[in-house]
């Protein structure tokens, strides 16, 4: 009884710190999902209005579109990462000179505050002035304007993407690999496994809860990015890269559009929600299930 | 002897005028700062060269005399407005000032976020500066009074955007010559569109054949960034005859030249094609360029003429540290469609964008009586000349005859005399308090026109009924 006590004791001040800064905040951005309310509309009152703003976004083009454009960023995003960050947590596991120095520069980006990431990339992409187009041009001849070319922005947004984020995933498959036990290699090893069928049915199969916590985190931030890609592109040309966090920006913030932005935070979340929960059935619950 | 009592006397009169003009009344303040010394008053504004100044050489002089400290943060445009708004509305009384960009008063005051300065003073005499006087203020001031005629805002910054070009290009004998060859007239600042066109293509030309960085304008205009909906809006559609966003607000607030209106009326659509076609051949980085980037623009060499907004042309015209043309340029009225001219002579239409800010008192200030010392202290005739060559900015009449003024205007190539003589030509931000909220809206088939993905005649037809869509919902249009 008194471990009990003590363990609700212990949990209390992280369960209240979830309540007042995760559940309040998100109750309230229920609530006011429900009502239309435009300070600086001609009524700034909030007026509740149903399911009204749901029903718009259903319909809103704009919605929508940033809606694909993030499903596209994702995609690519977070598998050239996985991608990207298990080949260097696997050459990162060997050893050579400069290792040491490598790895610390590796994981410089991660330190660094998205809104700095993006405003040194628009330096180094800016058309005719930044590195990477005057590099571009005069050594392949390739025009880079990611003020002007949709695909090109979308690409870049999501290369700068890779670059801020893949050492975390790097990071975290090296601790997996180095937490695996050597047994099973020089098993297979004995029994005559080559590279690739050790990797497909050892290697994988052991540092697959670890890639899979690593994909389900960096889609989630994926999914909600705006910082970057606000200072580096604002979301332009045109509606390129106007991904769902962005699009929740300008409704919510110079819009002051708080009913519907409100309503529009809330779908993302619950397919967000929907998103992870279908990985999760998909890839997780069946192995698990084999277990039991 | 006569004559040198008569000269003594010339000199002792003329050292008390400029005494009583440009005095700071230092022992007002430290008395009336006493009763705060210790307080923090903390302030939001958008980095600007003139607000810069205020954070780093106004506030800790204020400091100085009255033992109050100012906290100035200043931050992006947007994340400036962010922070007010949320401060304002929450009632949270976080920020004692907010930076009040002309765009946004009327939106502030249909909200009640400010505080009566002239009501605030009448009641507190013993808060009022002996020298503060809103007489001395320009007439810009005026675009920051309530209905009822009262000061709601401080004049912090005030400037025009003006035809900024480069006279060492247009002086070149080799360059005019050329131009006379090409064009058939001699090279001088544009007065129409057509004329600007003809200069802007022939320098973009020069460049390509000289090999040089150099082309015919700037243009703002951003593929994702409101600066470039700004800049077609208020500095652009003007100049051909579009005033106030092409919205008639006295007709139920029409868009459409159905309704009245004239965002897609002839008009607005050959300004856009004129603009477009400037960008299509200016600088390379005029697609991400919002205000400051064209500023950088100029200051590189990058262009030979462009619309610039003011608070930077001192800096590009006179700071080698941070320009190559320094001494290099001059400034004009826009290029003009036929009778924009006149229509703002007459005070029934303006022929550009006349911008700047005020530093307001929120309602819901901690500190109000102490902020109502430092906004007057903003206004300290002493203190204008400094802060007018550090941040090309002007609020008080007498600042124009300052030596400090005078001595940069020649450099600007008559900047400030522009400004003074010229500036009732320039209009703000219309009276609107849903800005944000209609640019936003529109904003991005704006866009859409800028990559080409809709075709300017169309996107204009868009926008406007998508602004009147807006307006009703937002409760303005019935």
């Amino acid at each position: 009884m008194q471990s009990k006590f003590l363990g609700w004791a212990l949990l209390a001040p992280t369960l209240l710190i979830l309540a007042l800064f995760g559940v309040v905040p998100f109750i309230y951005v229920l609530f006011v999902s429900f009502h239309q309310w435009n300070p600086f509309g001609a009524n700034p009152d909030m007026l509740f209005n149903w399911a009204g703003n749901y029903r718009k976004l259903v319909f809103d083009a704009q919605f929508l579109a940033s809606l694909g454009v993030t499903a596209a960023f994702v995609f690519f995003a977070v598998l050239s990462e996985l991608v990207l960050g298990y080949a260097l947590a696997q050459a990162l596991m060997r050893d050579f000179p400069g290792k040491a120095f490598f790895r610390t520069i590796h994981t410089l980006p991660l330190i660094m505050a998205p809104i700095i990431v993006g405003s040194v990339w628009k330096l180094m992409t800016t058309p005719s002035i930044g590195i990477i187009p005057n590099i571009l041009s005069n050594w392949l001849g390739y025009d880079l304007n990611i003020g002007q070319s949709a695909w090109q922005a979308f690409a870049t947004t999501v290369i700068m993407d890779i670059w801020h984020w893949t050492p975390l995933v790097t990071l975290t498959l090296i601790a997996a690999l180095v937490s695996l036990p050597a047994d099973p290699f020089e098993q297979a090893q004995i029994d005559g496994a080559n590279r690739r069928q050790i990797f497909w049915h050892i290697t994988l199969p052991m540092i697959r809860p670890a890639i899979l916590a690593t994909v389900f985190i960096r889609m989630m931030d994926a999914m909600r990015t705006v910082d970057e890609v606000l200072m580096l592109t604002g979301g332009g040309p045109g509606s390129a890269t106007r991904y769902v966090g962005v699009h929740i920006f300008k409704e919510v913030f110079p819009r002051t559009n708080y009913g519907y932005g409100s309503a529009v935070s809330v779908i993302v979340l619950y397919l967000t929600i929907v998103v992870c929960w279908l990985m999760y059935v998909g890839l997780i619950a069946p192995r698990n299930k084999g277990k039991g | 002897m006569n004559k040198v009592v008569r000269l003594g006397a010339s000199v002792l009169a003329l050292s008390l005028v400029a005494g009583s003009a440009w005095a700071l009344d230092e022992e007002f303040y430290k008395q009336a700062g006493s009763k705060f010394s210790g307080v923090t008053l903390r302030g939001v504004t958008e980095s600007t060269p003139a607000s810069n100044y205020v954070r780093n050489v106004l506030a800790p002089k204020f400091e100085e005399l009255t033992g109050i400290r100012v906290d100035i943060e200043t931050t992006s445009w947007d994340q400036m407005y962010d922070k007010a708004i949320k401060d304002m509305e929450a009632k949270t009384g976080i920020y004692d000032m907010v930076y009040i960009e002309q765009d946004i008063v009327y939106a502030y005051l249909a909200r009640d976020f400010l505080v009566d300065l002239t009501a605030k003073l009448k009641e507190k005499p013993d808060l009022k500066a002996p020298d503060f006087d809103e007489a001395k203020l320009t007439t810009f001031a005026n675009y920051f009074r309530g209905a009822n005629g009262d000061l709601y805002g401080m004049p912090m910054e005030a400037f025009i955007k003006p035809y900024v070009y480069r006279t060492d290009l247009f002086n070149d004998p080799e360059i005019m010559a050329a131009f006379k060859e090409k064009t058939g007239r001699d090279l001088a600042p544009a007065k129409t569109h057509e004329e600007y066109t003809q200069i802007a293509d022939f320098f973009t030309q020069w460049g390509k054949d000289h090999k040089l960085d150099l082309w015919g304008s700037t243009a703002q205009a951003h593929t994702g960034h409101p600066a470039s909906w700004y800049e077609f809006f208020e500095s652009v559609a003007p100049t051909f005859g579009v005033y106030n966003w092409g919205i008639d607000a006295a007709n139920n607030y029409g868009a459409t030249v159905e309704h009245g209106g004239l965002m897609n009326s002839p008009q607005a659509k050959e300004a856009m094609k004129w603009w477009l076609h400037l960008r299509d051949i200016g600088p390379p980085e005029s697609v991400q360029s919002t205000w400051s980037e064209v500023a950088t623009t100029m200051a590189a060499g990058r262009a030979a003429q462009g619309l610039v907004y003011g608070e930077n042309v001192a800096w590009i015209a006179s700071d080698p540290n941070q320009s190559k043309v320094v001494g290099k340029i001059s400034v004009a009225l826009p290029p003009l469609s036929e009778g924009v001219l006149k229509a703002a002579e007459e005070g029934k239409g303006y022929i550009g964008y006349y911008d700047g800010g005020a530093f307001g008192l929120p309602v819901t200030s901690k500190n109000p009586d102490a902020t109502a010392l430092f906004l007057q202290f903003l206004a300290e005739e002493d203190l204008q000349p400094d802060w007018a060559v550090a941040g090309s900015r002007i609020t008080t009449t007498a600042t124009y005859e300052s030596p400090k003024v005078t001595e940069l205007n020649d450099k600007l190539g008559n900047y400030f005399g522009m400004l003074r003589d010229d500036g009732k030509l320039f209009g703000g931000a219309p009276p609107y308090p849903f800005h944000a909220q209609l640019r936003e809206a529109t904003a991005p088939i704006f866009y859409d026109i800028l990559t080409g993905k809709v075709d300017p005649d169309a996107g204009l037809d868009q926008m406007a009924a998508k602004a009147e869509q807006e307006l009703t919902d937002l409760g303005y249009r019935k």
